[in-house]
């Protein structure tokens, strides 16, 4: 009899146990610089912004498993994102890690995250091979749901060769600045174009009068600007009288530049975009992020891949139930359906693409009249 | 170069070593009568931009936002001399006499943190002082030059007069000298020796107070923007010479100017070139242009 009822008993926490494990709660690791550099936060706090959003929609859905995120700030900094992300592994047993802004810090740790088999999206980092460093490896645990640079320049040049006889860029002596700077000389060369004048900026300057003089004399109709501080090439254009169109990274749809520049200064300026806000569906996103966050919502774009990212990463745990990287990782590749505010389509992934967004899904946004919507040309 | 074109970087030149010149100031005033710099004397400049930012944003008219900045930077620069330095000479040799290297950076540091707290860490222009848009600009010819340039350029040569009056002409002036001179015997001449370095400082923290105010629509204010500021007068006031007024102009306008240049020619490296021809000059002469040896009596 006593026997009897210590096996109910057992059977019982067993009952238990199993009914918590059906219960368990997914940590979701994300890595993003929300301090340091101005332009670097604008990206993170955006992106994390769609990104909670998503975490919100989802939980409303009352879904088998719960998903909490473990939110780290790497302060735009390559040794922090490192030890934040073996944080995230070795204490927090996170399955899966979203991030972050600097392409620099996730091509430290992507290896990192691929050696110990646990997926990772990046975003919003742009660097073209974050994830084509990866994809031959049987099986590539990195993926991406940002912009990528390569496919935003290549856009950008199409257009420029198209609308334009003279081009000239600005971009600053960081890695970023002078990788895309080589990306976009060689961009131009296989087009049959050469750059009017190439000016370059150290990251810490107050003033581009000297860089823009020389665009001005070179006769640069389009000034392409990968500079950190999207702001800098329009200060001196009243005092020289020059209004060239500017074109450049995707930075330079932040409302914030907007403000900072003022709504004049902006108007007709191009980049790289994945969301169009004609579009109802972004629409219907843009308004709810401005009645969720107010003015500290600024970014559509940002928080829009941040928002999709959200969605795949919590439908592929959803799918899985549990805290299984290596099944993560395959119910990533394969999530179909799902429905994005952004460009990104209805099945991001496959194995020999980790991009949510591909060529085709970028395209040209412009300011227009305080918004940004797509370029026609 | 057409001569449009060298006219027009030697006043942006002009205009951004101005701004050199005023955060050197600072520099120098406190140095002379204490021996002690403010390592954060950018960022005094910075908190300066942000406080004007904010008030003329909420609508304050611009003489009563520069009067409040003032009175704050007054009150900031008491802080600092009461929480960064007094302490130190109190402790006297135990702190090893550099102590205030790190206490005026912590309080820097500390004021970084708190304006990234109020108003968050991106990137901000002030609204225009003296217009509407953002787009005043005075055309000299075929140079065009920001009001707020001008405005800077002027409070920078006034600013200069003023010190050499300060100095030279006015008790004031003899007390800084007599306490840079020597403390005790200056206190025993009746001078008030606490009084006078509490006043280096607030005249310093003003200085940063004005400068922050006139920069905030011509640069990006950020909190982090100080540090630039702090390194780049710190190589003009030794251009100038720690000892000299005039020195500090000159070494400021040279060092703006010198700036623009290089940075059309190669602006790449542009930055670096000026800040190399400033070791060079220091290794030749070590007191700058316009220092002399005897300046530094103790």
């Amino acid at each position: 009899m006593k026997r009897a009822r210590s096996l109910a008993l057992a059977a019982a926490i067993a009952a238990f146990c199993t009914s918590a494990l059906a219960q368990e709660t997914v940590k979701v690791g994300v890595v993003q610089g929300l301090s340091g550099p101005p332009a670097i936060t604008d990206f993170g706090e955006s992106y994390l912004q769609g990104l909670k959003l998503a975490l919100k929609d989802h939980l409303a859905k009352s879904p088998k498993t719960k998903i909490e995120l473990v939110v780290y700030d790497d302060e735009a900094n390559p040794q922090r994102a490192v030890s934040v992300v073996q944080r995230l592994v070795q204490n927090d047993r996170v399955p899966v890690v979203v991030g972050t802004v600097s392409s620099g810090n996730v091509l430290a740790f992507a290896p990192i995250l691929q050696r110990a088999g646990i997926p990772l999206v990046a975003g919003p980092s742009i660097a073209t091979p974050i994830t084509t460093q990866f994809i031959d490896q049987k099986p590539s645990y990195i993926f991406r749901c940002s912009m990528v640079e390569k496919f935003q320049i290549e856009a950008i040049l199409d257009w420029g060769v198209k609308t334009f006889k003279k081009i000239g860029l600005v971009h600053s002596t960081t890695g970023y600045g002078s990788v895309t700077a080589k990306e976009v000389e060689a961009g131009l060369k296989a087009r049959g174009r050469e750059l009017v004048a190439t000016e370059a900026a150290a990251p810490g300057v107050n003033d581009l009068t000297p860089q823009m003089i020389k665009m001005r004399d070179a006769g640069a109709e389009l000034v392409l600007n990968f500079h950190e501080s999207f702001e800098l090439v329009y200060r001196p254009m009243a005092r020289l009288d020059y209004r060239p169109v500017i074109a450049g990274n995707w930075g330079l749809s932040s409302l914030k530049v907007e403000q900072i520049v003022g709504r004049e200064a902006i108007e007709g300026t191009v980049m790289g975009q994945a969301l169009d806000l004609a579009d109802p569906k972004a629409k219907a996103f843009d308004d709810r992020m401005r009645k969720e966050y107010g003015s500290d919502y600024r970014w559509p774009v940002l928080a829009a891949l941040g928002y999709d990212t959200g969605q795949v990463v919590f439908a592929a745990v959803e799918k899985v139930g549990k805290s299984d990287p290596k099944a993560i990782r395959d119910a990533l590749e394969a999530i179909d359906g799902i429905a994005a505010i952004s460009a990104t389509p209805a099945k991001p992934f496959s194995p020999t693409d980790h991009e949510c967004l591909d060529k085709e899904h970028v395209f040209l946004g412009v300011w227009k009249g305080g918004q940004v919507v797509r370029l026609k040309y | 170069m057409s001569f449009t074109n060298a006219l027009q970087l030697l006043i942006s030149g002009i205009a951004v070593g101005a701004i050199y010149t005023l955060t050197a100031k600072g520099l120098f005033i406190a140095h002379l009568a204490t021996h002690r710099l403010n390592f954060g004397q950018g960022d005094f400049l910075m908190v300066g931009a942000y406080l004007s930012l904010g008030l003329l944003l909420a609508g304050v008219p611009a003489p009563l936002v520069l009067l409040a900045v003032l009175a704050a930077m007054a009150i900031l620069g008491w802080g600092l001399e009461r929480v960064a330095i007094r302490p130190l000479d109190r402790a006297g040799d135990q702190t090893g006499g550099y102590a205030w290297v790190l206490t005026t950076a912590g309080c820097a540091l500390i004021l970084q943190n708190v304006v990234e707290l109020v108003w968050g860490k991106s990137a901000q222009y002030a609204p225009p002082i003296f217009s509407a848009t953002r787009n005043n600009v005075v055309r000299i010819g075929e140079v065009g030059i920001f009001v707020e340039e001008l405005a800077i350029i002027l409070v920078a040569f006034l600013a200069v007069t003023a010190f050499y009056v300060f100095l030279f002409r006015t008790r004031w002036g003899k007390a800084i000298y007599a306490v840079a001179f020597n403390p005790e015997a200056a206190a025993l001449l009746g001078v008030n020796v606490k009084g006078t370095v509490i006043l280096v400082f607030v005249l310093a923290s003003m200085l940063a107070g004005i400068s922050g105010f006139l920069v905030g629509p011509l640069v990006s204010v950020q909190p982090h923007m100080g540090l630039v500021f702090t390194i780049k007068a710190f190589a003009v006031a030794s251009i100038g010479g720690f000892s000299n007024p005039l020195g500090l102009l000159a070494g400021g306008l040279l060092f703006g100017i010198a700036e623009a240049y290089s940075n059309y020619f190669d602006s790449a490296f542009g930055d670096l070139y000026p800040l190399i021809a400033v070791l060079i000059l220091l290794a030749f002469r070590p007191t700058g242009l316009f220092g002399t040896r005897a300046a530094d009596v103790r």
